[in-house]
């Protein structure tokens, strides 16, 4: 079998996805093994980007227009285009700064602002169609392992959907939230960690961003009723989820 | 399943210490799960000498049936790929385990998993653990706010005669055991007072004060019709919207939901693929989805799902799919309780 070509793209973000595909996760041996990498900015110090890819993965926020322009012309030369951690499949971090006009954070953070060309950030399927989406910050490892061996054996993915809350209950952790009282994310952010953080008896920070049935002014309302300020209840809906309506709709019971 | 054979169904009190010596020798034989104190709550966990056991607790979050003979998550088996397929069944589970400390809601929640696991079509899996466990019931003396047992026939103390190998109940520094199987007998059968007329009228007496310490109950009787007349109430919308996170955790917690979902992974090389099976729920938006999606596409139906297959459908097995034991209000993050959307649907009924 031919090995599949792959293409790894990085926009505005950490490149921390890219390191956990290349050195991290279980089955880099395999991963390397399996596909012939013809683009990755930290493996290959770049490579051949004109592509054709059998699968591209794609990293990191759109936050400036010539990312926009590049992404669109990668996905035409890509059959499978994934979106891999949370920044490209909502935003993650760098969507923060969309709870601000663009000028107030671009002035807060550079004092002179006339080479700055930075756009309002947006996960890449606001501009693009994906194919799928490979959750967290950094990716689970579950769904990462899921997206490339489907690619591998020509099947469609079948990535998680759920809240953390199930992983959470499938491990057999005391709830956090109920027993003890603390903010958690869980039953909102969608599972791919292992509910890693209630595991080590910490609420939950939605890293891994919104499930696609999360119903955040619910839980907003819950955080409201426990104490907890607006600026706080802000801060946890817009750390990975402030390009997301799931979680952006959440804010709006902090009006009245 | 277990008690149809022929034995004699000694009632006894039996010191606290000897029943818990008599654990501690069978720990060599048997794995031993039983409640614990962990942070302010009790789980249930494997023990390894029965002093770790806190048997006054009032509830945990998780059932013993969901832990321990219907597993939230286990690998079923294996298929190899070379020439051809290969199927490499996992060893059957052949460990004796003992439960010890099951509440009466939690025994008959597992009578009501052998309904589904065991009935027509038997499950492997669970019916090998099942046969290979044995239930050491404790009648409840704990009721908490949330328990609702008392309602739905299940509790606090338990009527149910076979399906389970002991019941004790608490007699202060002594319990009272009822046999209830062949191998109870046989692993129990200690010295102690026999019981008789005097210690079941104490037993009735005990029985009747812990039924007074419930604060929830609800009138079960004409639920069926009730939900049936009112599928579009909408107590299913408000509750839903305000309140329901469709994070699944009150499928999870509950004892008696038995729905699992299947997923294969394999390996890179595709060589080696592990079929594997955990809980699933019908509040998660691909629960049961076929082309197209979820049938239940509203989180309010999906809610409304949960709900009526608890408190209604006796008609799947002739029994509530409840058992009063609270953990799904408890467990929800924003407090949702379906006995308080019963009372509301009824109460405007009679509004109207
Ligand atoms: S600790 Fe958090 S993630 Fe776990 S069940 Fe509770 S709310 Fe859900
Ligand atoms: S529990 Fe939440 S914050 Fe922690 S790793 Fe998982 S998704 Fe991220
Ligand atoms: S636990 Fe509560 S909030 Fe979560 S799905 Fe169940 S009813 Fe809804
Ligand atoms: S529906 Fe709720 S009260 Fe009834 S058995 Fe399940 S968890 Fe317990």
């Amino acid at each position: 079998m031919k090995k599949p070509r792959l293409g790894f793209f990085k926009y505005s973000c950490c490149a921390g996805c890219e390191f956990q595909v290349m050195y991290f996760q279980k089955h880099v041996l395999e991963t390397l093994k399996n596909f012939e990498f013809i683009f990755a900015r930290m493996l290959l110090r770049g490579g051949n980007p004109h592509g054709p890819f059998d699968i591209a993965l794609v990293e990191g926020t759109i936050t400036e227009a010539w990312q926009a322009d590049e992404l669109k012309k990668i996905r035409e030369k890509s059959t499978l285009l994934f979106a891999i951690g949370s920044c490209a499949v909502d935003g993650g971090i760098p969507a923060i700064k969309s709870t601000m006009p663009e000028l107030d954070v671009e002035s807060k953070v550079y004092a002179d602002i006339t080479t700055i060309h930075s756009i309002r950030p947006h996960a890449i399927d606001a501009y693009i169609k994906v194919d799928g989406y490979i959750r967290g910050c950094p990716p689970g490892e579950r769904d990462l392992a899921e997206a490339l061996s489907s690619v591998l054996s020509d099947k469609k993915p079948d990535f998680i959907n759920y809240s953390v809350c199930v992983e959470c209950k499938l491990k057999g952790n005391v709830c956090v939230l109920v027993a003890y009282g603390m903010p958690c994310m869980g039953p909102v952010t969608n599972a791919g960690c292992g509910a890693l953080c209630p595991s080590m008896n910490r609420a939950c920070y939605a890293c891994f961003g919104p499930m696609k049935q999360a119903n955040g002014p619910a839980l907003a309302r819950k955080f409201k009723m426990m104490g907890l300020s607006k600026e706080d209840i802000k801060r946890r809906f817009t750390e990975f989820g402030a390009d997301t309506l799931e979680f952006r709709r959440a804010l709006d019971i902090l009006e009245d | 399943m277990t008690g149809e054979d022929i034995f004699r169904k000694f009632k006894k009190l039996i010191p606290k210490e000897s029943f818990f010596s008599r654990l501690d020798s069978l720990a060599k034989k048997y794995r031993l799960f039983g409640p614990v104190n962990i942070k302010n709550q009790t789980a249930f966990r494997e023990i390894h000498t029965s002093k770790e056991l806190f048997m006054e607790y009032k509830s945990t979050m998780l059932s013993p049936g969901k832990l321990f003979i219907f597993r939230p998550k286990e690998e079923l088996f294996r298929f190899h790929k070379n020439e051809g397929i290969k199927i490499e069944e996992l060893p059957p589970v052949s460990e004796q385990q003992i439960i010890i400390g099951v509440h009466p809601c939690d025994t008959n929640a597992i009578l009501y998993l052998d309904r589904t696991f065991m009935g027509i079509y038997k499950d492997p899996y669970y019916e090998a653990r099942r046969k290979n466990t044995m239930i050491i019931s404790l009648n409840c003396t704990n009721v908490s706010p949330n328990c609702f047992c008392s309602s739905v026939g299940s509790g606090p103390f338990l009527k149910a005669e076979k399906g389970y190998d002991m019941l004790l109940t608490d007699f202060g520094d002594r319990y009272l055991m009822e046999i209830k199987s062949k191998r109870a007998e046989e692993l129990f059968n200690m010295k102690g007072k026999k019981a008789g007329k005097e210690e079941m009228e104490i037993k009735r007496d005990i029985e009747n004060s812990v039924l007074e310490a419930f604060t929830k109950t609800i009138a079960v009787e004409g639920l069926d019709e009730l939900f049936l007349r009112n599928m579009d109430h909408p107590v299913w919308q408000h509750t839903a919207e305000e309140r329901c996170l469709s994070c699944s955790n009150c499928v999870l917690v509950c004892p008696t939901c038995f729905c699992y979902d299947l997923i294969d992974e394999s390996s890179m090389d595709m060589k080696m693929t592990r079929r594997i099976r955990q809980l699933d729920a019908c509040q998660d938006m691909r629960f049961a989805e076929v082309y197209g999606g979820n049938f239940r596409q509203r989180r309010a139906a999906r809610l409304r799902q949960f709900v009526t297959h608890k408190l209604n459908q006796t008609v799947q097995y002739g029994v509530y799919g409840t058992v009063g034991c609270g953990r799904c209000i408890t467990w929800c993050p924003t407090g949702i309780d379906l006995t308080e959307m019963a009372i509301e649907i009824r109460r405007s009924e009679k509004d109207m």
